[in-house]
């Protein structure tokens, strides 16, 4: 047990010891990728916002409901940041087959440069969601504060979660087409933009049992309720804690065998 | 002291079956060779085995072998990429590696900005790149192309800044696998000259090549590998 911990934490600190690697691959893998785009990243915040406005808009006909656009707003940034870790987490390491073969770079150098590439990602679609709040009119509060802590959270999350998908497309080549058509399906599984009105049935189980609803409520709440998301905090608190024991055990147990394997 | 001391390496691993939902892939992993032992789920691949040699400062040894024979596996067990499942290796001195040309440039990124990056995979700091940055771009002979993209660069031009940047910050133990052979005759004249520096500056060059011209004309020492065993080492 010892042995796992330690080889774990050996990658972990190997990776934050060469963080300038990752922030440097990371910061150029989003500018690379609308290099030769008139708008360049920008682009990042008008895919949020034409996201955002098709369900605000569409999913809602009649008069803007500022509490509904508010919702929407911050589950749908939330969501995409999630969804994109995940998704892209499945097929990481095969990514990454050429510096994992050659290098001897720590396999948390990948999984950070793939987390802050969706920070950045991120980043570009707060922007985005403060202009929907400015516009609907949200008063910022107190309570708003505890948003960044949900946010804190998520960060927290992002890096186990992506190496526990990244092992299991490295295992389990297939769960790179399984896991994004679930991703798909968890989009309208997930309260992103329903609201849960408190009833039972299907909706109220998909509400109650969906880790990814505490994820994004965590943020959400503070902002469209003013109140403090202690069941969302105290439930994401349990998936990152298991996120963090299963993605320790992952990197020291086989962390050696994916060049092998790959 | 610089020095790699092997001594009986062996490197062998499960053939793990991937869980897969299509028929079961028969075929074995491609990037090593070595020998098959087992069936079905329990097949195994020794890709070393008493594997021994000692090299001292000064030293370049010259890996030969036909394909799969383990002279990658070799080299990147002395790397650290892979780990060996039995035997001792004790490696005295900063190990540098050139496997791949491409690994660690990026396509769209100016040379010079590739220096960059490749330093830093390299795990030196930024200092220590800038300090480097004008002497590398000289031997690279790349010129005003080290501010154009590194897409518009031939093999020839990104084997030389591959080069250039591996040995410009004086690697104890250097690494490399076949590739040097890419270079145009000029290039390999100056990288034989460059190895010969650094040899003699109390380096160990590993290099790994079907070329018996290039191995004769650059290394002092030969270890062959057949089926991943030392067929003969002097």
């Amino acid at each position: 047990m010892l042995k796992i911990l330690s080889n774990a934490l050996t990658d972990i600190v190997g990776g934050y010891e060469q963080r300038r690697v990752w922030i440097t691959l990371a910061t150029e893998d989003i500018f690379d990728q609308h290099r030769r785009t008139t708008l360049g990243p920008l682009w990042l915040l008008i895919n949020y916002l034409a996201f955002a406005g098709t369900f605000i808009f569409v999913f809602n006909p009649g008069p803007v409901d500022q509490h509904y656009a508010i919702y929407v707003a911050v589950g749908l940034l939330v969501w995409t940041y999630i969804s994109d870790n995940v998704t892209q987490a499945v097929n990481l390491f095969q990514r990454e087959e050429s510096f994992i073969s050659g290098t001897t770079l720590p396999l948390s150098v990948y999984v950070m440069r793939l987390t802050l590439q969706n920070v950045i990602r991120a980043a570009y679609a707060v922007l985005g969601c403060f202009g929907i709040l400015l516009v609907m009119g949200a008063a910022p509060a107190m309570a708003w504060l505890w948003s960044l802590v949900g946010v804190l959270v998520v960060l927290v999350v992002s890096p186990p979660m992506i190496v526990v998908f990244a092992f299991l497309g490295v295992f389990f080549p297939d769960s790179q087409f399984i896991v994004s058509n679930l991703m798909r399906v968890a989009m309208f599984a997930t309260p992103v933009f329903w609201v849960h009105g408190g009833e039972g049935g299907l909706r109220g189980a998909l509400y109650d049992w969906n880790p990814f609803t505490y994820l994004l409520d965590a943020v959400r709440q503070p902002i469209v309720d003013g109140t403090v998301p202690v069941l969302a905090l105290s439930a994401c608190l349990v998936v990152g804690v298991a996120f963090w024991v299963l993605a320790i055990f992952l990197l020291g147990t086989l962390r050696r065998q994916v060049a092998l394997v790959l | 002291m610089i020095s790699i001391k092997a001594n009986d390496l062996r490197l062998a691993y499960h053939v793990r079956e991937k869980l897969t939902l299509r028929p079961r892939d028969k075929r074995l992993p491609q990037q090593t060779g070595g020998t098959i032992s087992g069936s079905g789920r329990h097949r195994f691949v020794t890709a070393l085995d008493g594997v021994s040699f000692e090299l001292e400062a000064g030293d370049r040894l010259g890996l030969v072998g036909a394909n799969g024979a383990g002279k990658t596996t070799l080299l990147k067990v002395l790397y650290g990429i892979y780990e060996p499942t039995a035997g001792k290796l004790d490696i005295k001195g900063r190990v540098d590696a050139l496997f791949n040309i491409s690994i660690g440039f990026r396509q769209e990124a100016t040379g010079r900005r590739n220096i960059l990056l490749r330093g830093l995979i390299n795990g030196w700091t930024e200092d220590q790149i800038a300090a480097r940055t004008e002497e590398i771009i000289e031997f690279s002979e790349l010129g005003e192309f080290i501010d154009m993209p590194f897409r518009s660069y031939s093999q020839g031009m990104a084997a030389r800044l591959a080069f250039a940047i591996a040995t410009t910050l004086d690697p104890e133990i250097l690494l490399m696998d076949e590739w040097i052979g890419a270079g145009d005759a000029a290039f390999q004249v100056k990288a034989k000259q460059r190895m010969d520096e650094l040899a003699e500056r109390a380096g160990i060059i590993v290099l790994a090549s079907h070329s018996e011209e290039l191995l004769k004309k650059t290394c002092n020492k030969r270890l062959e590998l057949e089926k991943g065993r030392v067929k003969s080492f002097g």
